[in-house]
């Protein structure tokens, strides 16, 4: 290792760890000693990081007040030092650290406003695609509807929540007090994925979500109607199918229907 | 496979003098750093600005709002990419999956130029996010001279870059920060960004003349200037661009002016984003004070 390289390793493994072996190397200054001026660095570290989580989690931190948000920030700091150049995606596990590290874990809201917040961030951002219009499906006569399948807009996401994460995000939203975390007695079902240049949100019935999940994994509407008549009254399937498809193109959150495999 | 040992490391063996894409970047006029806080304003409005500096790894994304947004600026003004993230002077083996979003990005925006720092901001995988400074040695240039020329040949076209606020000095470098900047220019073929803040805090950090700097730095490799605001802790100061432009700092540009001439200029804010207005009057005062000082125009 050249002695250039073997200083930068010192130089990080100081900021990282408090280690001081690099400080050997370092002048003091006219005014200052070479401990507070390397102390800058030190200190930017973590301090950064907690403020690019604060950008991508607000309500979150608005959830967690100042002194839990940053106490939680730098146990994430620590167990996630940065791996990618850009600090956009620092946060982006913790969802799953939180998840998994006691005390965050016994709370699973915050698991999952983090989940929603992270959804709605990536749909901000996600990948362009084209969107389905209804003038788009006058093209298809109605004989071959049964072979259509649909794909998803690349900023969709569905996310299960297991705890009224979502009505605390709401109402953190409008600066209202949020409700007592509670567990649900069933999933709450969303869809998230962004309209125009604004991320959304909306909350699926357990048929719709099962439609969903199955439409973009490649199911044709034909097939979808059969299950869907499975779920609720036969008679009313593909009505209901018909329906829900209609909601999903006016929304935006389809970029593509086809015929056939 | 270590790139410094197989990139040429001697002057002699480096084409000086901008071998890609030699041609001096134009000048652009008097500038601001784009912020999301303004899109609104800026697209709704006709802000006399003559053009804008992105900050590159806020539209290395995927797609969405700020992509569309930048498009729309980019119809409008001249852009520059200016990034945080090349870590130009890390030991650690270059990031060619940055390079190509960078490069990808730059296909888009089609920038007047591309600058970064000189400085480094990990190594061993990790990423510090801070812009970490280097000794000056002759190890440490041949090392920066390598990889400069590298990433401009990858990129096709010659780079920029800023010399950053320091706060520690180390005790092995064997030249200043100017002779270092100096020599890379003059290696590596890679154009200047003054950062006329960085350079009055730093010169305040380590006790030194900031003029020192200003003559130390061949006049015909500077194609841009920042200016900003930073936090004066007594014995010690912080660039924290979170401030107005100082006094210090003004009549330090002065002396910029009157040493380089006409430099496209820019005001950065990165923290503490005030309204546009506000902005905009710093940059008239650079429009101003340059059209004061440099009477007749001095080109270079």
């Amino acid at each position: 290792m050249s002695d250039f390289a073997r200083q930068q390793s010192e130089f990080q493994r100081g900021i990282l760890s408090g280690d001081d072996t690099v400080l050997a190397e370092i002048l003091d200054s006219p005014k200052e000693k070479r401990e507070t001026l390397y102390g800058v660095y030190r200190y930017a570290y973590g301090s950064r990081l907690i403020e690019a989580m604060r950008n991508e989690h607000e309500l979150l931190h608005s959830y967690l007040g100042d002194e839990m948000f940053d106490e939680m920030g730098l146990a994430y700091v620590a167990a996630n030092p940065s791996q990618h150049p850009n600090l956009r995606w620092f946060s982006h596990v913790l969802p799953d650290f939180l998840r998994s590290t006691a005390p965050y874990s016994e709370h699973p809201e915050l698991s999952e406003l983090a989940a929603l917040e992270k959804a709605l961030n990536d749909a901000f951002d996600a990948r362009e695609g084209p969107v389905t219009s209804l003038a788009d499906m006058s093209g298809f006569a109605p004989e071959i509807w049964n072979d259509l399948r649909f794909e998803a807009h690349p900023s969709t996401k569905r996310l299960d929540l297991l705890s009224n994460a979502s009505a605390i995000w709401l109402a953190l939203k409008n600066d209202e007090t949020p409700p007592d975390a509670a567990a649900l007695n069933e999933p709450s079902r969303l869809l998230i994925w962004r309209q125009e240049t604004t991320p959304m949100f909306r909350e699926l019935s357990g048929e719709e979500a099962m439609m969903w999940d199955e439409a973009t994994s490649g199911i044709p509407f034909g097939v979808l109607c059969s299950m869907l008549a499975t779920h609720d009254d036969p008679d009313g399937a593909a009505a209901r199918g018909a329906g829900y498809l209609h909601g999903w193109i006016t929304s935006g959150v389809l970029s593509g229907v086809s015929a056939g495999d | 496979m270590n790139v410094a040992s197989r990139m040429p490391g001697s002057s002699a063996a480096v084409p000086a003098d901008g071998a890609v894409n030699p041609a001096k970047p134009p000048f652009l006029g008097f500038g601001l750093g784009l912020r999301a806080q303004h899109y609104d304003e800026i697209l709704n409005g006709h802000p006399p600005i003559d053009w804008f500096e992105v900050i590159s790894e806020n539209y290395m994304l995927p797609g969405g709002q700020p992509l569309r947004v930048l498009d729309r600026i980019r119809e409008r003004y001249p852009v520059v990419m200016h990034g945080v993230s090349l870590s130009i002077a890390s030991t650690a083996p270059p990031n060619f999956e940055y390079l190509g979003e960078l490069k990808d990005l730059a296909r888009r925006v089609e920038p007047k130029w591309i600058s970064d720092h000189l400085c480094w901001t990990g190594v061993h995988g990790k990423n510090l996010h801070d812009l970490l400074p280097i000794p000056y040695t002759s190890e440490s240039l041949d090392h920066v001279v390598s990889r400069v020329q590298l990433v401009q040949d990858y990129l096709g076209r010659a780079i920029v870059l800023e010399n950053v606020s320091t706060y520690v000095q180390f005790n092995n470098s064997e030249m200043t920060e100017w002779e270092f900047l100096s020599e890379l220019s003059r290696r590596s073929g890679c154009w200047l960004l003054f950062d006329v803040n960085n350079v009055y805090v730093s010169a305040f950090n380590h006790g030194y003349d900031p003029h020192m700097f200003l003559e130390g730095i061949p006049a015909d490799r500077v194609v841009q200037f920042h200016m900003a605001g930073h936090s004066h802790m007594g014995t010690h100061i912080i660039d924290t661009h979170d401030h107005p432009v100082c006094d210090d700092v003004w009549d330090l540009y002065v002396a910029a002016l009157k040493r380089f001439g006409r430099v496209s200029t820019m005001i950065e804010r990165d923290d503490n984003i005030p309204p546009l207005d506000e902005l905009i009057v710093e940059v008239i005062r650079t429009r101003e004070i340059a059209g004061r000082v440099l009477q007749p125009a001095k080109d270079v």
